[in-house]
């Protein structure tokens, strides 16, 4: 991400916490996009994750006195959108609640603007150059991951059945196998990693 | 060894490639709405934050209205969420009871409802959009106490 990080950050964030509008959208034109990503891969409807980029813009707004740091905002907004959504996935599988518990559940563990935020890198992933570099790894996968990674990405509002269906797989095996992807996946980032 | 960074969790892998892939953009609603979001900041204000409240005797279901207490150093908003035909009613207790001339405003991301508190420190607001709601108490000469964004969705 620091590669895309503007020159001036304190400056952005002086002209935020002093009720730029300009500035704000400057935030919001940037982060958008990853946030929007970020929360759908927890499988939420558009609305559902809607609701969860929302919250994590409201936290922020509600949170803004307390930054000090202003590197820390992506890396914040990325965990509490994360995390709403997390939560979100868990509500839609069980129980209904009408009011959301989020904030009385985690109120104690709010990540700090100014302290500790998500060690990161779930959010470096989210920027242009990794995303290419995950591709490329994808590319070089054997079947049946290639094809899942690429049916996934490519068809966001398909579900299980019908992604299943088209990967010639039960439906009960898509969720194994997508984490198994998962795995090798990382397996081989980490590899290129180590290897410099 | 070699060095071991924290793992990427899947869903941050996932929505990595599909963010690359491109072929689900954020809706232009979703930012249009994250850039009003700032008009609703309240320099200034007290957050109530949310504390856990025992629940009311019996099983709780779906049809049965939600208590969520909020606490300031000074103030406790409870509030009883109830909802009907995909909207949403609120009925609030301020406590203690304010001085005369206290407003409050039930505040949503398309609209915001107004109401002079009741001699007991009560208001009610019905027919709210679902979605996330926050209620701001205006005390005459004295700071804003506002609860902490909260999401209802029926």
């Amino acid at each position: 991400m620091a590669s895309e990080a503007p020159v001036s950050e304190q400056h952005a964030i002086d002209a935020v916490l002093a009720g730029d509008q300009a500035a704000w959208d400057v935030l919001v034109n940037r982060f958008s996009g990853p946030l929007w990503s970020a929360v759908r891969a927890y499988d939420l409807s558009a609305a559902d994750a809607a609701d969860a980029v929302q919250g994590a813009w409201l936290r922020l707004v509600e949170s803004l006195h307390t930054i000090r740091d202003p590197d820390r905002i992506g890396p914040w907004l990325f965990t509490t959108a994360k995390r709403e959504a997390s939560l979100l996935s868990r509500r839609n599988r069980g129980e209904r609640l009408i009011a959301d518990p989020a904030g009385t559940e985690h109120s104690h563990a709010d990540p700090a603007l100014a302290g500790q935020v998500h060690p990161d890198p779930a959010v470096a992933v989210l920027t242009a150059d990794e995303g290419r570099r995950l591709w490329l790894a994808v590319e070089e996968m054997h079947e049946p991951c290639r094809s899942l990674f690429r049916l996934m990405a490519t068809a966001p509002d398909a579900g299980v059945h019908q992604l299943a269906g088209r990967l010639g797989m039960p439906s009960g095996s898509y969720g194994p196998t997508r984490g198994r992807c998962l795995n090798r996946l990382r397996t081989v980032l980490t590899a290129q990693e180590a290897t410099p | 060894m070699t060095r071991h960074p924290p793992a990427i969790d899947d869903e941050s892998l996932i929505a990595a490639l599909r963010l690359t892939a491109g072929q689900d953009p954020v809706p232009a609603h979703v930012s249009a709405a994250a850039r009003a979001v700032f008009g609703l900041r309240l320099p200034g204000a007290a957050t109530a934050r949310p504390v856990v409240t025992p629940a009311p005797r019996g099983v709780r279901s779906a049809d049965e209205a939600r208590l969520l207490r909020f606490t300031a150093a000074e103030l406790t908003v409870d509030l009883e969420v109830t909802s009907m035909d995909g909207l949403v009613d609120l009925a609030g207790q301020v406590s203690p009871c304010p001085e005369a001339g206290t407003r409050v405003e039930v505040r949503t991301l398309h609209l915001t409802e107004s109401r002079e508190l009741s001699a007991t420190g009560q208001f009610a607001v019905t027919g709210l959009p679902p979605g996330w709601f926050s209620v701001v108490c205006h005390r005459p000469e004295r700071s804003p106490v506002v609860t902490s964004w909260t999401r209802i969705r029926p």
